[in-house]
């Protein structure tokens, strides 16, 4: 698109904004125990408030509520919703807006945020109604998913009597999908799954294979020069003592205490367990080395604490050294 | 011995772009303004600049820079390595080529799409070139991948030698933003920002929380060195490089010198300080205000310590009674820092530190600033400079 | 499920919950969709899903936000009131991938009587599904 195209295409999809998807829709069935049930039992939610009559009933619930997150699925229009509409169909407002998006190549639609606020629970027989606007289209985004708007809108919830029982705030994103990768993943799609990732490797090279290849065989090695008996972690190609290019290793015995630490939040990487603690471990024989601190809530480490280690497999591709409380 | 580089060179011009989450444009096009509007703004052209320098991971090669904005021949060019540790390298590299007569007008650049590209909070991973990848393979399967993680190993042991607690790095990250709420190219420009929000913020890496974290972001900054003759003619007041010091200390690994008998401590920014006092004769309390590197809260505290503004670990005694703050003994980060400003790899720094020396600081304290501190990023090898006024 | 409700008072902040882990199979996720009554193609056809770029059908918003309900119910008890829930989804959610859910307790409201929730989804294949906060009230007497 040239800038005047995109001026122009979002000076006509920005005029919908505060304007009614439709006239207030009311859902097709009032709030009822079978919907209830079968959202619970796909959502494996056991919450007795929502399925068991008797223990409802003496609850502080006085009866049967409807899970709150059902809120939406209450006004939804169901399966016509996603049926292509007759060429001379009249589209509610929101599709229209949608469907100026897809003549532009904004094909790809993602709901990103959903924001809720309940006002009351929802009882067998209420009968909800949905008013919703679309409060406001953001300018242009570049995102992972390719080039797109964000477009919000506000469902208010009201009853069988007008009052209002809740609020949603909806943020879909309108984009065009990047097409070399859609089309890269779909053709080899059904190879293309991906699987649960192994933490990062340790690239192996001429100063460190021999060391990773122990640890692999269940051992923890300290290089040690031959020269002068230093010993000397991570592993370098000469000893910066005496200058020795040779050298031969020694098995630690995998006691050692925290010499520093750190609990790892944020951002998590998939492939690595959660809540994850790294250590700077001082070990007996003198050197340091990284490795997890297990076996203990990360509020419990502290520097100085006694350690001892254990070199075990963590994934299917990864052996390490895991170091427990003493 | 000491290099004889004091008051060789001065800093005529810089310039910046916007600093901003998306610049929705090349890394080479935020380089070219900054580098434009640094000479415009010293009243330099393109065809006056002899010299380029900037970090080895700054993606504008200078060939490209040059071509952009249509400079002559280039006499000098040279980069400096490990991230924000090149910030005020590359003033060194510009003094002496300018001291020595190698170049005359060097201009000292770096820009980045740090949010919207390549984000440093995504860490390293496996795609790294060689020895890069084995140093960061003694981490990575552990999970320790991310800037802050190997920050935070450091704090911990900073804490527990020295007794230094959350309160202090919360002064660090209170105190810059305070300051950006007056300026307008922050990103924190306006933004209320309280204990309680630090306290409830998202945990990064113990101890670390969000709000100790930098701004990833977008932008471009320049500097303009050239000699003190030449700065007597130019449009803004020249700001003498009293001293400028680099170093790479014993047993030193990038971001994760684990393995010296103490961690908590930073001896590179130590040596680099002794160095940069000596080579001008100032000391600590000639110094009126300072841009520290602030990519994380601590390592304020600890650059404090190596450039002597109180004694090892009683940074957090000196922060709490209020030195950083405006009318304190040592105004610090007065444009918000990268904690709240913007993430441009301390050369953000460089520029506020020259505005304090010509008094232009959107914060310029009430006292006559005759010398500002700045310096580079820590857990690699680094230095810092001292810019003064000039006669 | 516990059927005992959480007081107001027992609960500090800082409190962890037990984590929840999920295996999302394609039951879950076409079942998700259906029962909220969103029957847009890519969350129960492969090749809908597939066009737009992603190897299988992927869970829709509903379910994500049903399950983060879920598990702040779970951990509260059936007396307790859901009141808000903000949800922000990140890495999509697809079949054969394993959930993990974990939560903690950010601040309490002593009027109202209701605590805030900050909720992390994290798949073990591409790291955080959802992120968000919940906020729950507590009946306060026993
Ligand atoms: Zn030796």
């Amino acid at each position: 698109m040239t800038p005047e195209e995109i001026t122009a295409f979002e000076a006509k999809v920005q005029a919908y904004v505060g304007g009614e998807v439709s006239a207030p829709r009311t859902g097709k069935d009032d709030v009822n125990k079978a919907m209830i049930r079968h959202w619970a039992e796909v959502m494996g939610d056991e919450n007795p408030v929502y399925t068991d009559e008797a223990f409802a009933a003496t609850s502080a619930k006085h009866g049967i509520i409807a899970p709150p997150t059902m809120l939406l699925t209450w006004a939804m229009e169901g399966y016509s919703m996603a049926q292509t509409p007759a060429p001379d169909a009249k589209l509610d407002v929101q599709r229209e807006l949608h469907a100026i998006f897809d003549a532009h190549g904004f094909t790809g639609v993602l709901g990103t945020n959903t924001r809720t606020e309940f006002y009351r629970d929802l009882r067998p027989g209420d009968q909800i109604t949905s008013h919703q606007t679309i409060d406001s289209i953001s300018e242009r985004k570049n995102t992972a998913r390719g080039v797109g708007y964000f477009v919000e809108t506000v469902n208010t919830f009201t009853d069988q009597t007008g009052a209002k029982v809740g609020r949603q705030v909806f943020r879909v994103l309108k984009f065009q999908p990047n097409v070399a990768t859609a089309e890269a993943k779909a053709a080899t799609s059904d190879d293309a799954m991906p699987a649960a990732p192994a933490r990062i490797q340790a690239p192996r090279g001429h100063d460190n294979a021999w060391w990773w290849e122990a640890i692999d065989a269940g051992k923890l090695l300290i290089q040690r020069c031959k020269q002068c008996g230093t010993l000397r972690h991570p592993p370098r190609p000469m000893c910066g003592v005496c200058n020795s290019t040779e050298w031969d290793s020694i098995e630690s015995s995998l006691e050692g205490e925290v010499f520093s630490f750190t609990e790892l939040s944020y951002p998590k990487f998939p492939g690595y367990p959660y809540p994850l603690v790294c250590g700077l471990i001082q070990l007996s024989e003198g050197t340091r080395l990284v490795a997890n601190i297990v076996g203990c809530e990360a509020d419990k480490v502290y520097i100085g604490m006694k350690v001892k280690g254990k070199v075990e497999r963590v994934d299917d591709k990864t052996v390490l050294p895991n170091f427990y409380p003493a | 011995m000491v290099a004889k580089i004091a008051d060789k060179a001065a800093i005529v011009g810089i310039g910046a772009t916007e600093f901003s989450k998306d610049s929705g444009r090349s890394e080479l096009s935020l380089a070219a303004e900054a580098v434009k509007k640094a000479l415009d703004d010293c009243g330099l052209k393109p065809s006056d600049v002899d010299g380029m320098v900037t970090f080895t991971i700054d993606q504008n090669e200078e060939v490209d820079v040059a071509r952009a904005i249509g400079c002559e021949d280039l006499k000098f060019y040279s980069r400096i390595p490990y991230g924000g540790g090149a910030a005020t390298g590359t003033l060194l590299q510009a003094a002496m080529a300018v001291a020595t007569g190698v170049a005359e007008v060097v201009v000292c650049y770096r820009a980045l799409n740090g949010r919207s590209g390549q984000r440093y909070s995504d860490g390293v991973s496996g795609n790294l070139i060689t020895g890069s990848a084995i140093h960061y393979g003694w981490y990575m399967p552990f999970g320790l991948l991310t800037p802050a993680s190997w920050v935070a190993m450091f704090t911990q042991r900073y804490m527990h030698q020295t007794g230094c607690t959350q309160d202090a790095l919360f002064e660090v990250a209170h105190s810059t933003r305070q300051y950006a709420l007056n300026n307008p190219a922050a990103f924190f420009y306006q933004r209320p920002f309280d204990r309680a929000e630090y306290d409830t913020a998202k945990k990064i890496c113990a101890p670390l929380k969000l709000f100790d974290c930098c701004q990833e972001s977008d932008g471009g900054c320049a500097v303009v060195v050239t000699t003190p003759q030449r700065a007597k003619d130019l449009r803004q007041p020249g700001v003498l490089i009293n001293g400028v010091a680099n170093c790479l200390a014993k047993d030193q690994e990038e971001m994760t010198s684990f393995y010296r008998p103490e961690i908590a401590r930073i001896p590179e920014m130590d040596i680099a300080a002794k160095e940069a006092y000596a080579q001008c004769g100032l000391r600590p309390d000639d110094i009126d205000a300072a841009v520290i590197y602030d990519a994380f809260s601590p390592i304020v505290l600890w650059q404090l310590e190596s450039w002597g503004f109180c004694n090892y670990g009683e940074a957090e005694a000196f922060v709490k009674a209020g030195n950083l703050r405006p009318g304190g003994r040592l105004p610090t980060n007065t444009h918000g820092g990268q904690l709240s400003e913007a993430y441009i790899h301390g050369v953000n720094g460089i520029m506020e530190a020259v505005r304090l020396v010509r008094g232009t600081s959107v914060n310029q304290p009430k006292k006559t600033v005759n010398h500002a501190l700045v310096t580079s990023g820590v857990g690699v090898p680094t230095g810092g400079a001292i810019l003064g006024r000039m006669a | 499920m516990n059927k005992t409700t959480r007081r107001f008072a027992s609960v500090a902040v800082g409190e962890k919950l037990p984590p929840l882990t999920i295996p999302l199979t394609a039951g879950l996720i076409i079942g998700g969709a259906i029962v909220s009554r969103d029957f847009t193609p890519v969350h129960h056809d492969k090749k809908a899903a597939q066009a737009v770029g992603l190897p299988d059908v992927f869970m829709n918003i509903l379910t994500s936000n049903g399950l983060m309900g879920r598990y702040v119910t779970d951990w509260a008890g059936p007396e307790c009131t859901l009141k808000a829930i903000d949800v922000k989804l990140g890495a999509p959610n697809l079949p054969g991938f394993i959930m993990t859910i974990s939560g903690e307790v950010k601040s309490r409201d002593e009027a109202a009587g209701t605590v805030d929730i900050a909720v992390s989804g994290d798949n073990n294949v591409w790291g955080t599904h959802m992120s968000g906060s919940v906020r729950v009230a507590l009946p306060k007497e026993a």
